[in-house]
C-alpha cells in the first residue's frame, strides 16, 4: 500500500562486516537498495523510521519514498529485513525500487476471526496453519490483510487459500489447495501418559539411550574386504 | 521412551563448541507464544521431557505444544572411579546444542496468561535463562 512515508539514507562506501558494527554502534543499520533496472546502492538508514513502517497496520508491504542524499528519490518497499536473534534489534534491511505500473508478488498476512463451533461445542483446536499467502498484483493494490472468518469450521474442516476473496487484478501466487486454519480434535492420549508417569518418562534406564547404528552397506564391505586381502 | 534419534551413523560424537548466535531456528514458527534461550547450553532429552510435562500439565486439554529442539548429539562418559585412558567412554544420553536465541517451545491455542504461566513453569526445568515471546500486533 502506497504511503506519504519518507526515509533518509545515506550511501555508504565502506563496506564489511567491521564497518557494518560501527554503523550500528552510531545508531544507524546498513542497507541496500536495489531493482528497478538501476544499480544498487549501499545505504545508511535510521532503524527507528524502519521499524515504524514494519511494526505499521501494512508492515513490510508499505510502499514508501527512499531519499537517498546527494541522489535519486524512488518509492521503494522492504524484500528482506534481519532481526538479532538475542536482542531482537534490527540488523539490515534489503529496499527495492518498485515500478507502481508493474504487478509485483507479495506476502499478504492472513487474519482469522471469531471462535469455531469445533472449538466450542466440539472442544476441538484451531490451528492456524499459514499466516501468510503470497498474491501478484499492482503496487496500489496490496491489501493490509485478508480477513477470514472461522466461525462455522467444525472439527476436520478447513479454510483453504483458495477460499480468500481476491479483489481486483489480484492472482494467488500461493497453491490454492494450502490451508490457511483448520480445527482439529486434540489427541486424548498425550496429557494421560505424561500425568501418569512423569518420573518414569523424565528417568529412563541407562541402556535405553543405544539407537540403531546404521551399518556398512554390503558394496562398500566388499570392497573393504578385498582391500584387506591385497 | 526418551527423545533420541532412531538410528545414526556413528554412535559417539566429538564435543564441539557452541559459540555464536542461533541464527536458524530463532523465529515463531508454529504457534502465537514461545520460550527463547538466551545462552548457549547442552539440553538434555530429560530436560526437555520435564519441560514439555510441565507445560502440557499446566495447559491440561488445552493448546497445541511444538517442541524446536531435538536432542540428537550422543554423550559419553566414563564410569567412576576409573583411570584416564583406554578409550572414549560409554554412550550416556542424548542432548540438544542450544545457543542464544533459540526458539526451544512454542505454543498455539491457550491465551497469553495461559501459555505465559505454562512457559514459565517450562523454563524453571531449563539450565539456561530464556525469554518469552509472543507474535508482534500491528500498531
Amino acid at each position: 500500500m502506497r504511503t506519504a512515508i519518507k526515509i533518509d539514507a545515506v550511501p555508504r562506501p565502506a563496506r564489511g562486516k567491521n564497518e557494518a558494527r560501527r554503523l550500528r554502534a552510531q545508531g544507524m543499520i546498513p542497507a541496500v537498495l536495489y531493482g528497478g533496472y538501476q544499480d544498487s546502492v549501499a545505504v545508511a538508514v535510521n532503524p527507528k523510521d524502519v521499524l515504524k513502517i514494519l511494526h505499521s497496520k501494512t508492515g513490510h508491504n508499505t510502499i514508501f519514498d527512499v531519499n537517498v542524499r546527494g541522489g535519486e528519490s524512488s518509492p521503494a518497499m522492504f524484500v528482506d529485513w534481519q532481526y538479532d536473534p538475542v536482542k531482537d534489534t534490527l540488523l539490515h534491511v534489503d529496499l527495492k525500487r518498485i515500478d507502481l505500473t508493474k504487478r509485483i508478488r507479495v506476502s499478504v498476512p492472513v487474519v482469522t476471526h471469531g471462535e469455531p463451533k469445533g472449538v466450542k461445542a466440539q472442544g476441538g483446536l484451531l490451528e492456524i496453519v499459514t499466516r501468510e499467502v503470497e498474491i501478484e498484483c499492482l503496487p496500489d493494490e496490496i491489501p493490509e490483510q485478508f480477513n477470514v472468518d472461522t466461525t462455522e469450521l467444525l472439527i476436520g474442516q478447513s479454510i483453504r487459500a483458495g477460499d480468500l476473496a481476491l479483489q481486483g487484478s489480484m492472482k494467488l501466487v500461493t497453491s490454492a489447495d494450502n490451508v490457511i486454519a483448520h480445527v482439529v480434535a486434540l489427541r486424548a492420549e498425550a496429557a494421560p501418559t505424561a500425568e501418569a508417569a512423569p518420573e518414569a518418562a523424565a528417568t529412563p534406564a541407562a541402556g535405553e539411550s543405544e539407537p540403531q547404528v546404521i551399518k556398512k552397506g554390503k558394496k562398500e564391505e566388499e570392497a573393504e574386504a578385498e582391500g584387506k586381502k591385497k | 521412551m526418551p527423545l533420541m534419534p532412531k538410528k545414526v551413523k556413528y554412535r559417539k560424537q566429538q564435543r564441539g563448541r557452541r559459540t555464536g548466535k542461533a541464527w536458524r531456528g530463532a523465529t515463531l514458527a508454529f504457534g502465537d507464544y514461545g520460550l527463547k534461550a538466551l545462552e548457549p547450553a547442552w539440553l538434555t532429552d530429560r530436560q526437555i521431557e520435564a519441560a514439555r510435562i510441565a507445560m502440557t500439565r499446566f495447559i491440561k486439554r488445552g493448546g497445541k505444544v511444538w517442541i524446536r529442539v531435538f536432542p540428537d548429539k550422543p554423550i559419553t562418559k566414563k564410569p567412576a572411579e576409573t583411570r584416564m585412558g583406554k578409550g572414549k567412554g560409554a554412550p550416556e544420553g542424548w542432548v540438544a546444542v542450544v545457543k542464544p536465541g533459540r526458539m526451544l517451545f512454542e505454543m498455539e491455542g491457550v491465551s497469553k496468561d495461559i501459555a505465559e504461566e505454562a512457559l514459565r513453569l517450562a523454563a524453571h526445568k531449563l539450565p539456561f535463562p530464556t525469554k518469552f515471546v509472543a507474535r508482534p500486533v500491528a500498531e
